[in-house]
């Protein structure tokens, strides 16, 4: 579970930093030091929150007041895009409610402009929140099962689960969602949002444990990304209480997913009866070609 | 500096049009897309003498508060005829959004013209002109949103010091943004870019302003003047992160942005 950790850092984190180095080669130390004030002093009786991300990749500075700085302004960042959250249901993914979030800091709106106008990295950020959040969820309940104080759950209901779950961290946003679905669709922004996606399917296979099946690892994360796509989509439109259409709907897509395991062993001996159909067919209609033409 | 801009005040924005051939506009509203305003804005014009990037400022928050306010009613669908009315009024007042700027510069000269400009194009609220110096603003600390200097730091002497105030009087999150003729690096460009520069802007200048020397004052002090890189760093040094700069036209002109963080 360490190792994958890596996968939730969003990769404009790495451009960050990799602009960053080339900034801090040129910071001189009385710099430092001032830029540090500055960083401590605005916003009022706000606590350096603790990054729930994990281990952070580590970027060796030169020295540890340089490294302190790459820190604050990515922290600083994370910060600003978090609290910009809380005005997304009013805004929408905007630089508005970037902006919004950056007053709440008390910084200046125009530190909105740090960040791309049609609100990407604000909705990776929050991807890459829930993703951590599922991810710490699934590690808990792994714990619990691991310390006998909860039962190991059935390979299907554990997919519903963490499907569900990490579904039910939509619902503050769900109004403006399908407006994030479709920046994610941006060119610019694929990358990312792939990652982040793919890196959440593993993980919930991952906290799934080794269940026997005969899928191979491709087709298990296929069929999982399918799955939660759809039942993603289904949510947008659902309007009933608490979302159970949604609900159900995802519990016939994992039935179908566990039904297609099991015809899976069945589908190589199938493929060659099917094999062994065609040839039957072919002998058969050439036979019957053949007597044709004789006759 | 100060006699150079006295004898091209009244001809400054003829002799830009002529000059780039009318694409100063271009660069100067891609300047203002990048700011993408919030509303509430405190926008600091620096070496701003006609008005034109403070202008476009108030056009841009105009248009975006017309649009927030559609969206608005947008959602409102079924408000009664008094309501919307009642709303419409409210937000008469309020066409800004609270946002202003604050137009600086050294020279009378070019603050009267620009007033004069912006009386003549009916821009009354949100505005105001102060006489100042880039390396001396008469601002306190920590005041303003966003400041700009388009196409001015190119005449100031201490440009460090400049970049320094600019630091002093933008808030905690203040951009500093710096639009200026910069260095082209593509050789074939930069030769034609040479060509037209020595040769044709200083006639244009006698022509048109019926001032050579000004002009070839202008085109020299571009050359002069740091390249992209080296700018980037004395912005750094200032003490303003995230900086970074976008070149237009090839480098023949960039946009330098960082903010106080």
């Amino acid at each position: 579970a360490a190792v994958r950790c890596q996968h939730y850092t969003p990769l404009r984190a790495l451009q960050a930093s990799a602009a960053l180095r080339r900034a801090s080669d040129e910071h001189k130390e009385p710099l430092t030091s001032s830029s540090q004030q500055h960083f401590d002093s605005p916003p009022a009786g706000h606590q350096p929150e603790q990054e729930p991300q994990g281990p952070r990749p580590s970027y060796t500075g030169q020295g540890g007041q340089e490294s302190e700085d790459y820190e604050s302004e990515e922290q600083l960042q994370h910060r600003i895009l978090t609290a910009a959250l809380e005005f997304v249901p009013e805004h929408g993914w905007t630089a508005e409610a970037i902006a919004e979030g950056a007053k709440t800091l008390g910084l200046s709106v125009a530190a909105a402009g740090m960040f791309h106008s049609d609100g990407s990295e604000l909705i990776l950020h929050f991807l890459s929140e829930c993703n951590t959040k599922l991810s710490k969820l699934l590690a808990k309940e792994q714990k619990l099962v691991q310390l006998g104080e909860a039962e190991k759950k059935p390979i299907d209901e554990f997919l519903r689960h963490a499907v569900e779950a990490r579904l039910r961290m939509l619902i503050p946003y769900i109004e403006k969602w399908p407006q994030a679905l479709s920046v994610l669709l941006l060119p610019r922004n694929i990358p990312s949002s792939l990652n982040l996606l793919t890196s959440m399917i593993d993980d919930i296979w991952h906290y799934a444990g080794d269940q026997s099946t005969d899928f191979n690892w491709y087709t298990r994360r296929a069929v999982l990304t399918g799955i939660y796509n759809t039942t993603e989509l289904v949510m947008m439109q659902d309007s009933s209480p608490d979302f159970e259409d949604t609900w159900r709907f995802l519990e016939n897509r994992v039935a179908d997913a566990m039904t297609m395991s099991n015809t899976a062993s069945q589908v190589q001996s199938t493929g060659e009866a099917v094999v062994q159909g065609l040839m039957g067919a072919a002998v058969t209609v050439s036979n019957a070609e053949s007597s044709r033409a004789v006759r | 500096v100060n006699q150079v801009f006295e004898s091209v005040a009244k001809k400054y924005d003829v002799m830009n049009d002529s000059m780039t051939l009318g694409i100063h506009r271009i660069w100067k509203d891609i300047l203002m897309h990048k700011m993408n305003p919030s509303p509430g804005t405190l926008l600091l014009d620096v070496a701003g003498g006609t008005g034109d990037i403070a202008f476009r400022f108030i056009n841009y928050v105009r248009s975006m508060q017309e649009r927030r306010l559609q969206r608005k009613l947008k959602n409102h669908q079924n408000l009664s005829w008094q309501e919307i009315f009642e709303s419409y009024q409210k937000d008469k007042f309020n066409s800004l959004g609270d946002s202003q700027v604050v137009v600086c510069d050294i020279n009378r000269e070019m603050l009267k013209v620009g007033k004069q400009k912006a009386q003549h194009l009916g821009y009354s609220e949100g505005l105001s002109w102060v006489l100042g110096n880039a390396e001396e603003l008469p601002f306190d600390n920590d005041k303003f949103d966003v400041y700009t200097i388009a196409f001015g730091i190119r005449n100031v002497t201490r440009i460090d010091l400049a970049l320094q105030e600019a630091y002093r009087v933008l808030k905690p999150g203040g951009r500093f943004l710096c639009l200026e003729f910069s260095h082209v690096s593509n050789p074939l460009l930069s030769r034609l870019y040479d060509l037209y520069s020595f040769q044709v802007i200083p006639v244009l200048g006698e022509v048109i302003a019926g001032d050579w020397r000004s002009y070839q004052y202008l085109v020299e002090s571009i050359r002069q003047f740091p390249p992209q890189e080296e700018l980037k760093a004395m912005i750094e040094d200032a003490g303003f992160f995230k900086v970074d700069y976008e070149n237009l036209n090839f480098g023949i002109v960039a946009i330098h942005s960082g903010f106080k963080l």
